[in-house]
């Protein structure tokens, strides 16, 4: 029996996955216990996205609603958007602006660092009150080259424990100087589980893509790992394919030429991925709803320093591409939502190209377009969960 | 004040845009643009916010044709299917020069979803530009501005 209580038969054979994990609610709880609210991090904005101070983004951690806000002292902070008093949510929209923090409910008034300036009726209070104790709800932070990242956890090891052997590539994604700009968002709902979700998105076989077969598309050479922390990071060198069957061929060309043309995908554990395919730069926030909804925003950046000619190729390129709606993409989402209603059949699924039927240990970098790699990240998992192989 | 026979050539032109999309006739929307015509689908969340970047951008004729062909040439027998059913409320018009009006609707999109049932897909406005110089009135620029921020699933098909 794990500490939640929740317990899974797990098959003994490595490469082999209980499909139950994807479909019960009392596992989606524990999950949420010991992943999302545990000490784990997530990445929840970029400072592009709260550039000034008074900015703010709400997002959510698992279900738990999260507020980032950019402090009067320029510093980002993380807090739970709920009210210290009676729990009520402070802010609603998904961006905006403001000089203080107001509490609709009894108007309990806190500034931009959290801190409770006053409350009606004060003198009211218990004899013991003290405004000290009754800031927001701060979450430890930190960021990396800019993306901000929090954790619901005391437990958590250092922001950069979490994320060792991901960082060259999050720096090459979201460039060297972390300097972006943000020029939207896309947002939809998966009928899928997270870990689903997570499993697939970013990297998969080319396979499913007919975009690829159709564009006489190569993939150029690459690698495919895994960190400890059971991140997947994905490198390969893309070349433009031949102009063969599109009519606006710049939606698969690079015009970036600040960099080698090739792509790279972070996945970072539990769920959110951060891609740099063609001169999209994308990180893709993604959340529970569920255990069978899963609900991302992908948000889409330039370069502060891009020209207004490659700005607008990104712009074009963000829109069209890599999206729910993406020419490539597309197919990633139909797949996220057949894996998980096919899932519901009784029984197990094995990982096949790449395993050697052996345990691998990470980090660990596998064959380009293997499945293996995932099988690290299901370690991390089981292990989390203190799921026990039978 | 627009007259009626302007107005009623406004209609014909929505009612077979909405009609394509129903009938998932892609080749019948593609015919709604005029040469130069556009077709962009964005949040309302991003249009108000200034950010650019779209659910589908299609800024040229290349690109509306190249729409078609993701459709029916690179996702079909991949994508989970949907139909859908296009509801269309003129509620403004402006002249906008001899031959051209300007144009705002409001939409909802009906679908069906997973279990066979119908939900909302989206809510919104077109803002058109339409050209009502030739035999057949067409778009220049069709706009559709959804309210819906977060949609219930992946878009296949323009709105």
């Amino acid at each position: 029996m794990t500490d939640t209580g929740v317990s899974v038969r797990w098959p003994a054979q490595y490469n082999v996955l209980p499909k139950e994990v994807f479909h019960r609610r009392d596992v989606y709880e524990a999950e949420l216990q010991k992943i999302f609210y545990g000490p784990e991090w997530h990445p929840l904005a970029h400072l592009s996205e709260v550039p000034n101070k008074g900015d703010f983004k709400t997002l959510q951690i698992g279900e738990a609603p999260v507020l980032i806000v950019h402090g009067d002292d320029d510093k980002v902070r993380v807090f739970y958007n709920s009210c210290p008093h009676r729990g009520t949510q402070l802010q609603i929209c998904a961006r905006g602006s403001t000089k203080e923090i107001e509490c609709p409910y009894h108007r309990w008034l806190f500034s931009l660092r959290g801190e409770l300036l006053g409350a009606s009726g004060m003198d009211q209070f218990e004899p013991n009150f003290r405004k000290e104790n009754y800031g927001l709800k701060e979450l430890r932070s930190g960021n990396f080259n800019g993306l901000v990242f929090a954790t619901c956890s005391e437990e958590a090891p250092e922001l950069a424990v979490f994320l060792k052997g991901t960082t060259d590539y999050l720096q090459k994604a979201l460039s060297e100087d972390g300097r972006l700009k943000l020029i939207g968002y896309q947002k939809t709902i998966y009928a899928t589980n997270w870990k689903e979700y997570g499993d697939n998105e970013g990297y998969h076989p080319p396979l499913l893509h007919r975009a690829f077969r159709l564009l006489r598309w190569q993939g150029g050479k690459g690698s495919n790992g895994v960190t400890e922390g059971g991140h997947k990071v994905v490198e390969a060198e893309v070349q433009p394919p031949k102009a063969v069957f599109l009519n606006d061929q710049s939606l698969v060309e690079f015009r970036d030429k600040s960099g080698p043309p090739r792509s790279i995908v972070v996945s970072l554990w539990p769920m959110t991925t951060i891609v740099k395919h063609m001169d999209v730069i994308n990180i893709r926030y993604a959340f529970p709803l569920s255990q069978d909804e899963t609900e991302v925003h992908y948000a889409y950046y330039a370069h502060q320093d891009d020209s207004e000619e490659l700005l607008v190729h990104r712009i074009r390129q963000a829109s069209n591409l890599l999206g729910p709606s993406g020419f490539i993409s597309l197919e990633d989402g139909a797949v996220f939502s057949r894996v998980h209603a096919g899932s519901r059949t009784l029984g197990t699924v094995a990982y096949q190209k790449g395993y050697e039927g052996k345990p691998l240990s990470a980090p660990c970098f596998v064959g380009q377009n293997d499945e293996a790699s995932n099988l690290l990240r299901w370690e991390r998992y089981r292990t989390t969960m203190g799921f026990d192989r039978d | 004040m627009t007259d009626p026979q302007t107005l009623a050539r406004i209609d014909e032109l929505q009612m077979k845009y909405l009609a394509a999309l129903d009938r998932h006739d892609l080749d019948s929307w593609l015919d709604c643009f005029a040469e130069e015509g556009s077709y962009i689908c964005i949040t309302k969340e991003n249009n108000d916010a200034g950010l650019p970047v779209a659910m589908m951008l299609d800024d040229s004729r290349a690109r509306l044709k190249d729409r078609v062909k993701f459709i029916n040439e690179v996702w079909s027998g991949t994508f989970e299917d949907y139909g859908t059913r296009h509801f269309v409320q003129r509620f403004e018009c402006k002249p906008n020069g001899k031959s051209r009006v300007n144009v705002l609707s409001n939409f909802i999109v009906s679908y069906i979803n997973r279990r066979g049932g119908s939900d909302i897909l989206v809510t919104g406005v077109y803002d058109d530009e339409i050209d009502l110089s030739g035999e057949a009135p067409r778009f220049v620029a069709k706009k559709a501005i959804m309210d819906t921020v977060t949609t219930p699933r992946y878009l296949v098909y323009p709105i």
